[in-house]
């Protein structure tokens, strides 16, 4: 009876071993590459302090051209409501003409037009228009800007008939005024850093979870070498397992790299929620990943063919996340295909964890998400797998 | 420089690349996949905004405000909530994206005569959203004072609403969307597809053309043949270049039959820039196949060098003025921002060769730069 047990503690003994010292030799063989090392470190660092610092999606620096026919007191102080950091003005110009060169060539993103009397119609009382035209050929700031320049317009109209009605300010705010102040939560300064930076970590696990194992699985059938691996006593699982969990343990290193080094310190995001559920979330959705990287590897033959299948299953994946377009605004049947993206339910459930300090109660569904799609995936891979090398 | 020697190494590559069925196939699905699902599922478009509404006045005046949010396209209204803690957790769970707060005495304040505050919460989380929908309550916002206002003085003056109205907006701001009038995504967006797609997918395909032969070993056969460094370069990318150029067709008809896009520029000054563009591309996917010595580097590096820089730092979704200096300079180095110029010029602008020929020349360049970049690291005699 106890010779059973010893026997069977030894058989699992040997199983351990096995898959350590396969885990090891994957380490080793990504360690020994060193431009791929330092391809990760690079991906893991100053693409994230990049993305986090150079990328704003507020109205910033607008360049602005003045086509002023007025030239009067007043359409130098309507002018001068547009500011930086908004705007930015890049001068005037006389003919109409200019103008359009300027838009054409991308120099200018706006150019007011005051018609003369513009001054002249103030002073006397009665309405003038003025016109802005807008490059709307990037509409989301050709939006941003058209809501911004209405807001100066109004503004000054406000004062100018104020002024003409003969109503002080204070009288103004006697008027049965609605003021909305808003409260924006989570990032009350609409922080871009904090949204690009979080996102590009996540874009960048989500590009490692997948494409690493699919390479350390298609290298050896690419050389020959998984006819080692399957003349050895290894089982499938024991070559398949050690490649996700070497690439996992290298992928968090990575993670925890960018959060703790770049993104806290550099960026000041505040980790509000746990960071013990964050990175059980991460291991969940890099082990999830990886199984689609060998799911891939088992379909394809070479290094060029896993490849074009990465980006093939990445791009949607990507896209379908809501990170950029959010799911309200997708039409329903792009977001049922979003239901089947686990990367959706790791940014819902990191930007939950890291700006709104979600906790597991409000969270589990994102977890139940990760964890169907990694079911699905880990089961097809080892049937795949084992049909294949058998 | 042999003609012939170039043609035999392209006509090798190819036999590769098309006796690879799979890859060759996934060489002209992957860019028209790719089309097809930015173009229709990227939209930036901030609308259907889910809101909640917290009425502790429960006025008619309060609900006649929240009509104005609740009836509106850009919020979709998911119900009046009776407390502000009940909201708090739906913001957290994404239920919802907005609230609109209105405080008791709300209506008894305006119909007093003086002034009422609401507040309107926004999920941060996303900045470009938030302001977004920031802009969009502002100016609801104001048009709901308007036209209080004007009800209200024209009550205590006895002038007409409509003249009261025109008082208070002495200037009004007439709005002229260029090149795209109605500011719709797809429109502006298309073009620029075309741009981002033929930076992401030529360098894959390239990017493994010389490191895959060292890996196993058959670029010996090169190193003891009598090809010159500059004709196996030349002879790898063309390929490549062909088939991305194929692919461009595919992508700018996508563009213009599917998409609706118009084409008011010059076909022959495009088709040129375009090809130069895709020798760019295909050739930074070639440098890095030279400069590494694995596959895995190899598929790494270039996602690393184009994917992030080809969708955030090259004007598809933020102009380069608003990028930082870092990211600006970044923008500066790829060739994809030049192009974009380009393909924006040629399709929205209808501008052509002489507003956009130093774009063209820099593609040049560039395309030159890159080949001399790759020409000197590639070494027919391995020191290791």
């Amino acid at each position: 009876m106890s010779g059973e047990k010893e026997m069977n503690f030894f058989i699992n003994r040997v199983w351990w071993s096995r898959l350590q010292a396969m885990t090891w030799k994957e380490l080793l063989q990504l360690l020994r590459d060193p431009i791929l090392l330092v391809f990760v470190l690079y991906a893991f660092t100053a693409d994230i302090y990049n993305a986090a610092s150079g990328v704003s999606f507020q109205l910033n620096n607008a360049a602005l051209v003045l086509f002023d026919l007025d030239r009067s007191a007043a359409s130098r102080e309507l002018a001068g409501r547009f500011m930086p950091p908004e705007f930015r003005w890049i001068g005037g110009i006389n003919h109409a003409e200019q103008g359009q060169t300027l838009l054409d060539d991308g120099k200018a993103m706006a150019v007011l037009d005051i018609p003369p009397g513009f001054g002249a119609a103030m002073s006397r009382g009665e309405n003038k228009a003025v016109q802005l035209q807008i490059d709307a050929a990037n509409s989301v700031q050709g939006f941003l800007m058209s809501v911004d320049a209405t807001q100066i317009i109004a503004r000054y109209g406000l004062e100018q008939s104020a002024v003409r009605l003969g109503l002080d300010s204070s009288a103004a705010m006697d008027a049965p005024a609605i003021n909305n102040a808003t409260r924006v939560w989570f990032n009350q300064n609409q922080n871009d850093a904090w949204f690009m930076g979080i996102s590009e970590l996540l874009n960048v696990v989500t590009l490692f979870s997948m494409l690493l194992p699919a390479a350390a699985m298609v290298r050896e059938k690419e050389r020959g070498t998984i006819e080692q691996l399957l003349v050895s006593p290894l089982s499938p699982l024991q070559i398949m397992i050690p490649k996700i969990i070497a690439m996992v343990a290298v992928i968090l290193g990575g993670t925890a790299l960018g959060l703790f080094g770049i993104l806290v310190p550099v960026f000041s995001i505040p980790v509000v929620g746990s960071l013990f559920l964050f990175f059980v979330l991460s291991t969940l959705y890099i082990s999830t990943l990886a199984g689609i990287g060998i799911l891939i590897a088992t379909v394809t033959n070479n290094m060029a063919q896993a490849g074009m299948m990465v980006i093939l299953i990445l791009a949607p994946m990507m896209f379908l996340s809501g990170a950029w377009t959010p799911p309200e605004a997708m039409p329903a049947l792009m977001r049922l295909g979003m239901y089947t993206s686990p990367l959706y339910y790791y940014i819902n459930a990191s930007y939950g964890i890291l700006l709104k300090g979600a906790g597991f109660v409000v969270l589990w569904p994102m977890f139940i998400g990760i964890l169907s799609i990694g079911v699905l995936v880990s089961v097809t891979t080892i049937i795949r797998f084992k049909k294949q090398f058998g | 420089m042999n003609l012939r020697r170039i043609r035999v190494v392209a006509y090798k590559e190819w036999r590769e690349i098309i006796r690879d069925r799979l890859f060759f196939a996934l060489a002209f699905i992957v860019p028209s996949l790719l089309m097809l699902l930015f173009g229709y599922g990227l939209s930036l478009d901030v609308e259907n905004i889910p809101l909640a509404i917290v009425d502790y006045d429960q006025s008619v005046t309060s609900r006649d405000y929240a009509h104005h949010f609740t009836d509106s396209r850009y919020f979709s209204f998911q119900g009046y909530a009776q407390r502000e803690k009940d909201v708090e957790k739906l913001l957290i769970d994404n239920s919802l994206r907005a609230v609109i707060v209105i405080p008791p005495q709300f209506g008894e304040n305006l119909r007093g005569g003086r002034s009422a505050s609401v507040q309107t919460w926004i999920d941060g989380t996303f900045p470009f959203r938030a302001l977004t929908a920031k802009g969009y309550v502002n100016a609801m916002n104001a048009a709901i004072n308007l036209d209080n206002l004007a009800t209200y003085i024209s009550g205590l003056t006895g002038v007409s609403e409509e003249r009261v109205r025109n008082a208070a907006q002495p200037v009004k701001l007439e709005t002229r969307y260029l090149y795209n009038q109605e500011v719709k995504s797809i429109w502006s967006m298309a073009p620029k597809l075309i741009m981002v797609i033929l930076m992401l997918s030529p360098p894959f395909l390239t990017a493994l053309g010389v490191v895959r032969e060292k890996e196993s070993g058959a670029i010996y056969n090169v190193y003891s043949s009598t090809l010159s460094r500059g004709e196996y370069l030349i002879g790898k990318l063309l390929p490549y270049v062909g088939i991305s150029v194929v692919n461009a067709f595919a992508l700018t008809a996508f563009a213009l039959l599917l998409f609706g896009a118009p084409f008011r520029g010059d076909p022959l000054f495009f088709l040129l820039s375009t090809i130069l563009y895709v020798i760019c591309t295909t050739g930074i996917g070639l440098l890095v196949s030279v400069v590494v010595n694995t596959q895995v580097a190899a598929m790494v590096g270039t996602s690393i060098v184009t994917v992030v820089p080809a969708v955030l730092y090259s004007g598809m979704i933020i102009p380069i003025p608003s990028l930082s200096a870092t990211a600006a300079v970044i923008a500066h180095i790829l060739p994809g921002m030049y192009y974009s110029e380009i393909v924006i010029g040629s399709f929205l602008k209808g501008v052509g060769f002489t507003s956009l020929w130093m774009d063209m020349l820099i593609l040049a360049l560039y395309a030159t730069v890159l080949f001399t970049a790759g020409f000197l690291a590639f070494h027919k005699r391995p020191d290791r």
